[in-house]
């Protein structure tokens, strides 16, 4: 028997399902996609009626429901973040180096565990929260249906979008090391930028903040992306490039540097 | 075998490592000794793949550890025993750690029982004592059934029958042929401990030996009492020797036992006591180190 990348992400998935903290941050990212979405709808089902007719006119049920994942965002990102930072502030990351010394494969079996869980999790969270959105939206507000394909691929980016969210909270914790200093980069990409780009001149504005995460977000989980934003799929592919750059920064500071 | 060849660390302009070159032997317990601060776990960090040395290289059977297909099957460590997720349980820990190098899991209900915590096995590790949390990195270290063992200080925080317990437990596996390699700052538990010693500080080596060789090479003195000491210390003086008059006797260095009684009998001075001190390994220790204690009592004051 050696360490292959099967008992290495083996060993990981034991990891990651022994702490609380993943399955806390999996039930806050559940109540918040769906509880908020739920929220949203509903507040929506009792203005539709005051609804300015323009805004009904550009309403997209599909986005809105989905309107939890702002959300939960952050906590797929907290998840991320501890699978390796718990393991630097615990030190147990020696334990797991001096086990598997070629590193990039330590950082491969935490990725195929983040990201085969996480896509469950979000993929049925998202499905879950824009059916409910529909049932409650139905009747008042205008309903989509999964069988229309811009429908459908909508809702499974959300999925996309939170799964990449978390792996690039991973990345941040494999260059950064600390929660802290993780959780508050990854909290300032999404939150922070956006209101940056928001101070700059209007059209610095608008060629700028499509490129944000979050825009890139807003994008993927929408059935047409309003103007000045990519559409799903390029806004898909820009936010997988820049995980996979932060991830590859990530990965050589990890083989690089003493553990 | 364990072997450390020119071996040299710096951490930015900090030398922790410096030309260090050893070899440790299977079969005996090897103890590590050096003031805090004098390299030992860089070293060992080294030995486990985890720093990247400046200079030199550390071999394990040869191989460098990177080689090794399954690691913990031929080296097991237990660096720092605090370093697992508090919020884990020791066994799913332990469940992890031998999935990694394809360990059976039935392995791990083995060293859990070995090492005495099998009760508190679904306990969260955060709670564990320091005791406790030694003996599941003990568990942790001999989980593949290596044969060669690393412990960085193990006896820190165990009870007294902790640490008579891992005494006996180093010397089963020396005798059963494996390489065992333990460090600590404690000379009086290395003596306890280990058959071999290997001395350092400053991250450079000092000294290697056995117990018997490093206290024997040790400048001992002899203390004498006679019916007439004051005569005496003047004629051993005379010969060379080193002498502190106390109300009981004389203290004599630089001059061998015979030596003295042949003065005595030459002088015609009746002894009384004629005894060689042997220098504790404790003394022979602070001998050793002593130009090289990095943090120095005088820097604990400040």
């Amino acid at each position: 028997m050696s360490v292959t990348l099967a008992s290495v992400t083996k060993s990981e998935w034991i990891k990651f399902r022994s702490v609380r903290s993943t399955l806390m941050g999996v039930l806050v990212t559940v109540v918040l996609t769906i509880g908020l979405g739920a929220l949203i709808t509903t507040a929506i089902r009792g203005h539709w009626n005051q609804m300015d007719p323009i805004a009904k006119l550009t309403f997209d049920p599909v986005s809105t429901s989905l309107g939890g994942t702002l959300f939960a965002q952050f906590a797929v990102g907290v998840i991320g973040t501890l699978f390796i930072t718990s393991e630097y502030s615990s030190g147990s990351i020696r334990t797991t180096l001096a086990a598997v010394p070629r590193r990039s494969r330590v950082v491969l079996g935490k990725l195929i565990v983040l990201v085969a869980s996480l896509l469950v999790v979000a993929e049925v969270v998202c499905v879950a929260t824009f059916l409910l959105g529909q049932s409650i939206f139905s009747g008042v507000v205008p309903t989509a249906s999964l069988a229309t394909g811009a429908v459908l691929r909508s809702v499974l980016f959300g999925g996309v979008y939170l799964t990449l969210l978390a792996v690039l909270g991973f990345a941040l914790g494999l260059i950064l090391r600390q929660s802290a200093a993780s959780i508050s980069t990854f909290t300032s990409l999404l939150l922070i930028l956006p209101i940056v780009a928001f101070l700059l001149p209007q059209s610095w504005q608008s060629a700028i903040s499509k490129f944000l995460p979050s825009a890139l977000g807003r994008a993927m989980m929408s059935t047409s992306p309003p103007a000045n934003f990519f559409g799903a799929w390029t806004a898909a592919a820009l936010l997988v490039t820049y995980v996979v750059v932060v991830l590859g920064v990530g990965v050589v500071m990890l083989v690089r540097r003493d553990a | 075998m364990l072997r450390v060849d020119h071996l040299t660390k710096n951490y930015g302009d900090t030398v922790a490592v410096n030309d260090l070159s050893f070899d440790v032997a299977p079969g005996v317990v090897t103890g590590f000794l050096g003031p805090n601060g004098s390299g030992k776990s860089t070293t060992m960090r080294v030995m486990l793949g985890l720093d990247r040395p400046t200079k030199g290289a550390t071999t394990i059977n040869g191989r460098s550890y990177h080689d090794f297909p399954a690691p913990l099957r031929e080296v097991g460590a237990l660096l720092d025993a605090k370093a697992v997720h508090p919020g884990r349980s020791a066994r799913n820990h332990l469940r992890a750690l031998a999935a990694s190098n394809g360990i059976a899991p039935s392995r791990v209900d083995e060293v859990l029982e070995f090492a005495g915590i099998a009760s508190v096995a679904d306990k969260k590790v955060g709670g564990f004592s320091l005791g406790m949390s030694q003996r599941l990195g003990i568990a942790g270290a001999i989980l593949g059934d290596p044969g060669v063992l690393l412990f960085d200080e193990p006896v820190n925080g165990l009870d007294p029958e902790g640490i008579r317990w891992i005494r006996e437990f180093f010397a089963t596996l020396a005798r059963e042929g494996r390489t065992v390699f333990v460090s600590s700052h404690l000379m009086s538990e290395m003596a306890l401990t280990a058959d071999q010693i290997i001395v350092i500080g400053r991250g450079r080596f000092i000294a290697q030996g056995s117990v018997d060789d490093l206290t024997s090479h040790a400048a001992g003195t002899v203390f004498v009492a006679s019916n007439d000491n004051a005569r005496l210390a003047e004629r051993l003086r005379d010969l060379g020797g080193r002498v502190t008059v106390n109300e009981r006797g004389l203290d004599v260095s630089e001059l061998v036992s015979t030596k003295i009684g042949g003065v005595a009998l030459a002088e015609g001075i009746s002894l009384s006591e004629l005894t060689p001190q042997r220098a504790s390994l404790e003394e022979v220790f602070m001998d050793l180190t002593a130009d090289s204690v990095e943090y120095g009592s005088a820097h604990v004051a400040s």
